[in-house]
């Protein structure tokens, strides 16, 4: 079992991906949109593994642009882009920003450069349910 | 700037477009990727110049400050996408950092990526010292 766990920068929003996947066989992507470059965002996911991420329930920053189909999430704090969620059927699918959570294993490994601007919405939300990992969203009660 | 300047005002901006900036580059521009905890987390790509050669074009309403550490770099984010297209360096505290990530494309423009080791900024921080110099 591989069992990762990062944070942003601030510490305020914890993530962790529990897969059977070898680290080394997860996919490391980097999508040519104008968000992701602006951010220099690399990211992974596996269908076969779970995200969990954890924080106060507004440690969050949510964005959403272009098919509007993803919340983006952001640390409030420090603005660090930790990863992407959408919400189909009933379900949640998600990736991490391995930069931006620095998730331990990818050093050395050269991001597969992707681009889905041609993609119908339909299309995409399939991809997403075939290719994100399952989510659980921690929001934690804070002790303050 | 002169007639005879060798910059050109070039603009750029965060994701969701809250936030604009104009920085006066060369049309070959040094920039630098860190290795810091900071930058490997934000990919920031820093284009270091002088107070004079940046401007806030719109949106200084909708940036987040964030600091740690010594609290001398202004780390500064669009609070809509979260971008942080420029900020205050602690290296070079009188000038600005832009995000090479967030210029927008132009003509003429290059721009060279050279690596930065700030995982040991106290030992190489001094050779960005004269990045944010004004001309004298």
């Amino acid at each position: 079992m591989t069992r990762l766990e990062g944070q942003c920068h601030c510490g305020a929003v914890a993530v962790r991906l529990e897969t059977p996947t070898p680290v080394g066989e997860l996919p490391f992507r980097a999508c040519q949109c104008g968000f992701c470059r602006r951010h220099g965002a690399a990211t992974t996911s596996d269908p076969a593994g779970r995200i969990t991420i954890a924080c106060a329930p507004d440690a969050l920053s949510r964005y959403r642009f272009g098919q509007k189909l993803s919340n983006f999430l952001m640390c409030d704090t420090c603005g660090v882009y930790v990863g992407s969620l959408m919400e189909a059927d009933g379900a949640a699918f998600a990736i991490l920003n391995v930069r931006g959570v620095d998730l331990p294993g990818f050093a050395g490994r050269v991001p597969e450069s992707k681009t889905y601007d041609d993609e119908t919405p339909e299309a995409r939300t399939a991809r997403r349910k075939a290719l994100w990992s399952p989510v659980n969203l921690a929001l934690l009660e804070t002790s303050a | 700037m002169t007639a005879q300047s060798p910059f050109t005002w070039r603009a750029g901006g965060c994701h969701c477009g809250g936030v604009r900036f104009e920085v006066a580059v060369p049309d070959r521009v040094e920039a630098q990727s860190c290795n810091c905890s900071m930058c490997e987390k934000t990919g920031f790509v820093h284009v270091i110049v002088p107070e004079s050669r940046f401007r806030i074009v719109r949106g200084r309403e909708r940036l987040t400050e964030y600091t740690f550490n010594t609290r001398v770099a202004k780390h500064l984010f669009c609070s809509e996408c979260g971008v942080k297209a420029f900020y205050r360096p602690r290296s070079n505290p009188d000038g600005w950092s832009v995000n090479a990530r967030c210029l927008d494309e132009a003509e003429g423009l290059e721009i060279v990526v050279e690596a930065f080791d700030g995982k040991n900024w106290e030992a190489n921080a001094a050779s960005l010292a004269h990045l944010s110099k004004e001309p004298a």
